[in-house]
């Protein structure tokens, strides 16, 4: 039983609906731009839904058929939306992965800064001796003549206050010419064992290419009932491998100074040709000057006045000290050729200690 | 000191095949550093000892002459010569012929001069780099033989070392003292130079009479009188001898009493006997007594120094400084030698105070031994009898009532393998110990030494230690890492280290500027605490003058070399001392505090867009993270304004300030100790430089500066207390409106902060808005970020929306203003 006249013009213009949408869709290339297409075909007032409307006037047994053709449209329209979606969504996936930068641009933003050379080498220096159960302690730059001298065995009488050109302040103070102040009043206020280091700035009259009127030094104390020179050396011997690396050795040299007895300079076996003095050429080695050593510092056994000026009882206690330059460790270290480069502050200097 | 290697050869015996390099590392090694070794006329080769045959003059020169020279035989060659000093026939000269080499390389050849071919030439002191002579030519005495090589006959190819003599070796100031160190060194024997006795004297004079009236000033004095001097020049070898060690030849006299010294080690004095009269008196000066001293300068004298007098006046500074009235000069002939030793202290104090450092007085603060003194007069009166061609015509005075006795210092054993770490056994002990004249025996559990007079350094069994393990090598003492100690305590750097750290990683560059700046650089910081710092009285220069009392001058300095070296954006922070005196405080003298201080200017490091100025709130965001880091929230904070030092702008400028309970309480309850606490709530400043001030200092571009107390943080530490993630969705309402532009933001905040409105969590500032062309005249506009939420359910929007409205309610009743 064919349909009457009616409900077939229905079903006929259903059925062209979705040819219809899917030229309308065609060049709309935004989903909202389907969707709102979508709407004007299937939405509650759209064509769909208009022809519908004339479905109570059909009799009932054409309903069935052209409720038929309604679902086929809405169907066949659905489907186009979700092809046409996806195309859509493959182009819009395909022209983004076609985007590229040019990696070999910069990176944005706020780089980081850096320490100041003088300040990383005093960190290392520190982390080495913490790690043996050194503790650090720091004390004030204006320090007494009997912190700084009378203390430490030297006399205002004495040609040893010469080794040192002190500043003066007012108020019959001085600039410390050593960090070995600390040492006393670290020994001052606690007995023993002591075993400290005193890392910061001293000053000397001194002011020329190879030397600042202020630099940093650390100075290493250890107190203890039984402290041998052995003791020192091995402890020396453990810094030196570890800041400069490897197994240099190190070389100890009888000297003076007036707060140690016996006392030695410090000399580091030469990293840069391992103590051999030669390059591989067979050149000399222009860091040690042929040496095959580095003179790093001094050291020595605390000297007895030294413990009686602190109340230690020299028959009870012994002990090593030793202090160096950090800049020149930092010189030796990071191949700093002019000692001025640390005090002039020039950020493209600074930045190459990341 | 300077220590020539054939003199130190004619006073101790090498092993054989020792030469100067391993004499300078045994010496290095065992504790006197020889810091350079200087080789002189090692570069000197075929010059030849030349006897004049023939002078003529040049043809075509008045000033040049022609001199014929011969090796010996019948061979001669004719010389040009410009010198005017040229000896008649049959004098020597030092001849450089072709092919003979120079100091400093230069290889001589023929050369013609105004028309005549020359066979190289007569050499002069200088060019030969054996003195300072260029005005003549060398003139050789008649003993040197003709054709011989200069070089080795005159022994000038020497090797001169650089020693670095340690103030307590004063034993070693000299070349005989090395000498005895070098011997026991190498195991050999050391003499004293020739003669150690005075030649005999007829004792046709009674010895000249000298009273010591302090001993402790004057432990010995000789005089010795020499008579019918000749002063002249002093002959080669011994002009050579002082050149090398770098001392000018004077004349014979002058020359003896220096070469005795550098010898010996003993400084002794020459005076003009003429110009004195009998007795001498050794004595303290007397205080305001005046004397003229050699350098022509009245000196007022002081009652510590010790004096040389005569019958009438002080003729000489002991040990320091003779006096102008009695010095010899060129008309001198008959000579008083002093030959003495004086008080270390007293002679370094004259010395200090007048400024005039010596040779001598470098020796005689260090300490000379008089038990030796009698050698090095007869020694020096010897000499100038044989080079002066006079006559010792006295014995010698010698006043030493009380002789130095050695001192005996007992060694424990057991102390000395404490102290080194490692065994030594006795035997070995007394035979190191010997070897440096240092007698010593068994006794007890140690050793009973003897230490010579001339060791006055050692005097406790440390010192003995020291002279062992320096003898038998610090190489022989093993390496042993310490095991004792106790727990490390806090680490006083940690916190400037952390702060360090934290501006690093903010982008900042840390800088290491002086303690000390110039006066002026405090200047502009004031009126107030900042401008007055601690003066050095000694400063090498006025960049060094005073203590710093503030980071900024070292920043401003650092940052305006950046920009004069042509970098824009500059971000720099120290984090270190500064000190403030305490004028009240006789006993503190003055405080030392640790600041962290940054400046910046330029550009907001950014890329591909336009650069951004920076301003005050990157300072800020400095300020504010470091502080976070170091244990303070910004919820702890408030920036005042007002109240900022005079350097910075003052509308862009904050005192950072701690919040206390100081701080809220009424100010009818203020009374000392809340003024106190209210300053230990300034954390600190910051703010754009003052732009005249800044103009003062020289910096051009705006500048942005931050100081933090470091010492105000002392103690705190970021405790942290995490709270879990919230579970619950948040809702935010963001809220415009128009405020006048008086209200500070901070203010806005305590306003929707007073209702205590629970469900409120988070505020954001998104906006402060002031461009003129849409904001009225003394308004801005304001766009803040509200968050809602609640720790135990999803809000609704009707509970966030009443929240909201609360919050604006509670802003609306604080601030008249109108939601945009």
């Amino acid at each position: 039983m064919a349909a009457s006249p009616g409900a077939q013009d229905i079903i006929q213009e259903l059925d062209g609906l979705s040819v219809a949408f899917g030229d309308e869709i065609r060049p709309l290339v935004t989903e909202q731009e389907i969707r709102a297409a979508q709407a004007r075909y299937l939405g509650k007032k759209g064509r769909a839904s208009d022809l519908m409307k004339a479905l109570g006037r059909l009799p009932a047994a054409d309903r069935p058929a052209v409720g038929e053709a309604a679902n086929r449209a809405k169907s066949s329209i659905e489907s186009l939306v979700s092809a046409r979606l996806s195309a859509l969504a493959d182009s819009a996936l395909a022209s983004d992965l076609a985007r590229s930068v040019d990696v070999s641009l910069p990176g944005r933003g706020a780089g980081l800064g850096a320490l100041h050379p003088l300040t990383r080498v005093r960190q290392e220096v520190e982390e080495i001796f913490l790690g043996l159960g050194f503790e650090v302690r720091t004390g004030p730059w204006i320090e007494t003549e009997w912190h700084n001298f009378d203390a430490l065995n030297t006399p205002a009488d004495h040609p040893a206050r010469d080794m040192q050109d002190t500043f003066f302040v007012e108020g019959g103070r001085i600039l410390r010419s050593h960090t070995s102040p600390v040492q006393v009043r670290t020994m001052l206020a606690g007995p023993p064992p002591i075993k400290i280091i005193a890392p910061g700035n001293v000053f000397r009259r001194d002011d020329d290419a190879t030397h600042t009127p202020m630099f940093p030094q650390v100075e290493g104390l250890y107190v203890d009932r039984d402290v041998s020179f052995a003791d020192l050396k091995g402890t020396l011997l453990h810094f030196v491998r570890r800041f400069f690396g490897g197994d240099l050795s190190i070389r100890l040299r009888p000297s003076f100074f007036p707060f140690t007895e016996p006392s030695a300079e410090v000399d580091a076996g030469c990293f840069v040709c391992s103590g051999t003095g030669k390059k591989p050429s067979g050149e000399g080695c222009r860091l040690c000057k042929g040496s095959g050593w580095i003179e790093i510092g001094g050291s020595g056994m605390v000297h007895p006045n030294v413990f009686r000026a602190v109340g230690y009882d020299p028959t009870q206690v012994s002990g090593f000290a030793f202090g160096m330059g950090l800049s020149r460790m930092a010189m030796l270290k990071y191949g700093v050729d002019d000692l001025r480069s640390f005090y002039e502050n020039d950020v493209r200097f600074l930045k190459q200690f990341p | 000191m300077k220590l020539s290697f054939n003199w130190l050869k004619e006073l101790v015996t090498l092993p054989a095949g020792v030469g100067p390099r391993e004499v300078a590392d045994r010496l290095s090694l065992s504790g006197l550093e020889i810091e350079s070794i200087e080789p002189r006329g090692q570069d000197i080769s075929g010059v030849r000892v030349a006897e004049v045959r023939g002078l003529r003059p040049h043809p075509g020169s008045d000033k040049l002459r022609i001199v014929r020279l011969s090796l010996g035989g019948a061979v001669e060659e004719e010389v040009v010569c410009g010198a005017p000093n040229v000896p008649e026939p049959g004098g020597r000269v030092a001849w450089a012929p072709p092919g003979a080499t120079l100091p400093g390389g230069m290889t001589l050849g023929r050369k013609e001069i105004r028309g005549f071919d020359s066979p190289g030439m007569i050499c002069s002191e200088k060019e030969l780099g054996i003195g300072e002579g260029a005005d003549g030519i060398l003139i050789l005495s008649s003993d040197v033989p003709i054709g011989a090589d200069l070089v080795a006959t005159l022994g000038l190819a020497d090797f001169v070392f650089e020693v670095n003599v340690t103030p307590n070796r004063s034993d070693a100031l000299s070349h005989r003292g090395i000498a005895r160190e070098v011997a026991a060194l190498f195991g050999t024997t050391w003499k004293w130079p020739d003669p150690v006795r005075l030649p005999t004297s007829d004792g046709i004079e009674t010895p000249f009479p000298v009273e010591v009236r302090d001993l402790e000033a004057c432990p010995r004095y000789q005089a010795t009188v020499v008579r019918g001097v000749r002063v002249g020049p002093s002959p080669l070898w011994l002009r050579l001898r002082l050149a090398a060690c770098g001392v000018r030849s004077i004349s014979n006299l002058v020359d003896v009493t220096n070469y005795v010294m550098l010898e010996t080690g003993h400084p002794l004095h020459a005076f003009d006997l003429a110009k004195i009269s009998a007795p001498i008196v050794v004595r303290r000066a007397a205080a305001g007594e005046v004397l003229r001293t050699l350098d022509g300068v009245d000196r007022v004298l002081d009652s510590t120094d010790i004096v040389i007098a005569d019958k009438q006046a002080p003729i000489a500074l002991a040990g320091v400084m003779g006096g102008a009235d009695s010095e010899v000069t060129g008309d001198t002939t008959d000579v008083l030698l002093e030959a003495a030793t004086f008080d270390p202290r007293g002679i370094r104090k004259t010395a200090k105070r007048l400024g005039l450092h010596s040779e001598a007085s470098h020796r005689f603060e260090r300490g000379v031994d008089p038990s030796t003194v009698p050698q090095a007069g007869a020694r020096a009166a010897a000499l100038l009898a044989e080079l002066g061609g006079g006559t010792v015509a006295s014995e010698s005075t010698d006043v030493y009532p009380v002789p130095v006795v050695p001192k005996r210092v007992t060694l424990s054993l057991r102390k000395l393998h404490r102290l080194a770490g490692f065994e030594i056994e006795a035997t070995r002990v007394i035979s190191t110990l010997g070897a440096l004249g240092i007698v010593s025996s068994v006794a007890d559990d140690g050793i009973i030494a003897t230490v010579p007079t001339f060791r006055p350094d050692i005097s406790i069994e440390e010192d003995l230690i020291e002279e062992i393990m320096r003898m038998i090598g610090l190489d022989q003492v093993p390496a042993r890492l310490p095991s004792g100690g106790k727990a490390p305590a806090q680490h006083p750097e940690s916190l400037p280290d952390r702060a360090r750290d934290t501006l690093a990683a903010l982008g900042m560059y840390e800088v290491v500027t002086w303690a000390f700046v110039p006066r002026q650089a405090l200047a502009v910081l004031g009126p107030g605490a900042l401008a007055t710092g601690i003066a050095v009285k000694n400063p090498i220069s006025a960049d060094y003058e005073v203590m710093r009392t503030s980071l900024l001058p070292g920043l401003v300095d650092a940052l305006k070399r950046n920009l004069a070296r042509g970098a824009k954006d500059v971000a720099l922070f120290e984090v270190g001392p500064v000190v403030h005196p305490l004028l009240d405080d006789v006993d503190r003298h003055h405080e030392q505090r640790t600041i962290a201080g940054g400046i910046l200017t330029g550009a907001r490091s950014g890329w591909l867009k336009s650069a951004e100025a920076v301003d005050f709130f990157d300072a800020k965001r400095i300020g504010t993270e470091l502080l976070r880091v170091l244990g303070v929230s910004s919820a702890e904070l408030d920036f005042q304004t007002g109240s900022s030092p005079g350097f910075l702008h003052p509308g862009i400028s904050a005192e950072i300030r701690l919040r206390t309970r100081a701080n809220n309480r009424g100010s009818d309850a203020a009374s000392e100790a809340d003024a106190q606490s209210a300053a230990a709530a300034t954390l600190g400043f910051l703010g754009q430089l003052h732009p005249g001030i800044a103009r003062r200092m020289g910096i051009e571009v705006p500048a942005f500066y931050f100081e933090i107390e470091m010492d105000r943080l002392e103690g705190r530490s970021v405790v942290v207390r995490a709270h879990a993630v919230p579970r619950f969705p948040a809702a935010t309402r963001d809220l415009s409106f128009w405020i006048d532009a008086t209200v500070p933001a901070a203010e806005q905040e305590r306003a929707f902060l007073s209702g205590r409105e629970p469900l409120l969590r988070e505020i954001s500032i998104l906006e402060d808005f002031r461009d003129p062309r849409f904001v009225a005249d003394g308004r801005k506009g304001m766009l803040w970020s509200l968050t809602y939420r609640a720790d135990e359910r999803t809000l609704t929007d009707v509970e966030v929306d009443a929240a909201h409205s609360r919050i604006v309610a509670a802003l609306q009743g604080a601030f008249p203003i109108q939601i945009r």
